[in-house]
C-alpha cells in the first residue's frame, strides 16, 4: 500500500519537497513506517516522529488512515 | 483564543481577551525575531507548522495553563516569513494575582518551545538559511 508522508522543518530540504510516498502494508505500525523511511532519508530521520492531526504518535501504534506527517525536533516560539 | 496565523500578531487582542474584572493581572510575552544571532546577522525567520496540530496543541497547552493555576490564557503563534522585530508569538495570562499570571505565562511559552510542531529557518544577510536545531517530540498522556 502506498501512503504520502507529509515532510516539515528541515525535512523540506531532503530533496523531496514538501511530501514522500512509501510502500507500507496497511497494519504496518509507526515503528515499521520508520524503518521503511530510514533507507531514504537517513540520518535526516534521526530525532523524528510521525504524527496524525490529532496526535504524535508511538513506535506501536498502527499507522492512521488520515494525514501522516513525518516531525523532526521542534523550535517554535 | 488560540490562534496560529500567517498574519501578523495583535498581542493587545490577547490582553483584552484575558481581561476580566475579576483579574487583577493581566501578563503577557511576545516572542519576536531577532538578529543578530550565533554572530550572524538575520535578515528574517521562515516559520513552518503542521497546523491541524499545533492548532490542537495550543489547546492542550493552554488547557494545562488553567487546570494548574486559577488563571485565562489566550495564545497566538505566527508562520510564514517574518522580518527581524516582528512578533512570532504572543501570549497573554490573566488572573486575580500577577504571581499565577507570571507563572501561566512562562509555562506556556516553555510547553510551545519542547512541544508545538513549528520550524524555523533563519536566513541570513550572508550564506545559506538554516533550520534551526530543536527538541524531539514525544508522545504526552
Amino acid at each position: 500500500m502506498t501512503r504520502k508522508i507529509e515532510l516539515y522543518g528541515r525535512l523540506r530540504d531532503a530533496g523531496f519537497g514538501a511530501s514522500l510516498t512509501v510502500d507500507i502494508p496497511p497494519s504496518a505500525t509507526c515503528r515499521e513506517a520508520l524503518a521503511s523511511l530510514k533507507p531514504v532519508l537517513r540520518q535526516q530521520l534521526h530525532g523524528c516522529v510521525l504524527a496524525s492531526n490529532d496526535e504524535i504518535l508511538s513506535p506501536g501504534d498502527k499507522l492512521p488512515s488520515g494525514r501522516l506527517a513525518l516531525l523532526p525536533p521542534v523550535c517554535g516560539g | 483564543m488560540i490562534i496560529v496565523t500567517k498574519s501578523r500578531l495583535d498581542p493587545a487582542a490577547l490582553d483584552r481577551a484575558v481581561t476580566s474584572r475579576k483579574h487583577g493581572a493581566v501578563a503577557s510575552f511576545v516572542g519576536t525575531v531577532r538578529s543578530p544571532h550565533a554572530g550572524r546577522v538575520v535578515t528574517a525567520v521562515s516559520y513552518d507548522c503542521f497546523a491541524p496540530l499545533a492548532e490542537k496543541e495550543l489547546a492542550r497547552i493552554k488547557s494545562a495553563a488553567e487546570r494548574r493555576w486559577p488563571v485565562t490564557v489566550a495564545v497566538a503563534h505566527r508562520t510564514g516569513r517574518l522580518k527581524v522585530g516582528e512578533a512570532s508569538v504572543a501570549i497573554a495570562a490573566g488572573s486575580g494575582h500577577r504571581a499565577e499570571a507570571f507563572e501561566a505565562c512562562r509555562f506556556v511559552i516553555e510547553e510551545i518551545k519542547h512541544r508545538l510542531p513549528v520550524w524555523k529557518k533563519e536566513h541570513y544577510a550572508k550564506g545559506e538559511g538554516r533550520w534551526l536545531p530543536g527538541c524531539a517530540l514525544r508522545r504526552r498522556k
